[in-house]
């Protein structure tokens, strides 16, 4: 099982159902074919730098999934079945992309921590000020 | 002789004439580990553009000084960035 991610560009004219659905559709393939979807990210409606198909804008959609080798493949056969799909890109991660992930979720981690600390830190010097603040007033 | 004329003002051009140029360091490695962990995300245009030309080509190597194995990574993000229409092609300069 190797991780793999997936990105289309679809009509930007299309309804939010429409787009839930092709979306809900490529879900089905992956996991029809022993696939595991890990995350779904809408870019949303974006700018293209160049026409494609006469269309100045797509929706975008990014699917991280986990499969075996051939389901890039099968999913292609998909995409170019549908034509609400004006673009598509299934890439596999290397492994050094792999390692940025790791990072990157720990760095998320950390970053929830650290705020978690900061927000203590300002609670304490709030209200060390306001003592001091009661002191001079007394 | 004209020739040497010639190739002597061309060298002064290339030592005052040209913008002064930094060190030659590649900007995506600062250590060693770094490097051998690169990735170039294509998503980020922001980073990638830094070595486009306003026409969109990618800036050679002897111009930007990346090391080889940024280069090879940067040449893919551009092209995937490319097809996803995330950046362009070809963009025109206005003459």
């Amino acid at each position: 099982m190797a991780m793999y991610e997936t990105i289309f560009i679809l009509d930007s004219l299309l309804t939010q159902e429409e787009i839930d659905k092709t979306i809900d559709r490529v879900k089905e393939i992956i996991e029809g074919n022993n696939g595991k979807v890990l995350t779904i990210d809408k870019w949303g409606k974006r700018r293209l730098a160049y026409e494609i198909e006469k269309k100045q804008y797509g929706y975008y959609v990014s699917i991280e999934f986990e499969a075996e080798g051939n389901l890039p493949q099968v999913l292609q056969t998909e995409y170019n079945f549908a034509d609400k799909v004006i673009r598509y890109l299934t890439y596999r991660y290397t492994k050094n992309k792999l390692k940025a992930r790791q990072r990157e979720k720990e760095m998320q981690k950390r970053s929830g921590e650290n705020l978690g600390i900061e927000d203590e830190q300002k609670e304490k010097k709030t209200a060390a000020k306001q003592k001091v603040e009661e002191v001079e007033n007394a | 002789m004209p020739r040497n004329i010639s190739r002597n003002t061309r060298n002064s051009k290339m030592s005052m004439g040209m913008k002064a140029r930094k060190k030659r360091v590649c900007r995506w490695c600062k250590d060693k580990q770094s490097c051998r962990d690169l990735y170039i995300d294509f998503k980020d245009i922001k980073k990638i553009s830094r070595f486009l030309t306003e026409q969109g080509k990618i800036i050679p190597r002897r111009t930007s000084g990346n090391c080889a194995r940024s280069q090879r990574q940067l040449a893919s993000a551009v092209k995937r960035a490319r097809h996803l229409a995330l950046i362009p092609y070809v963009s025109d300069v206005p003459r």
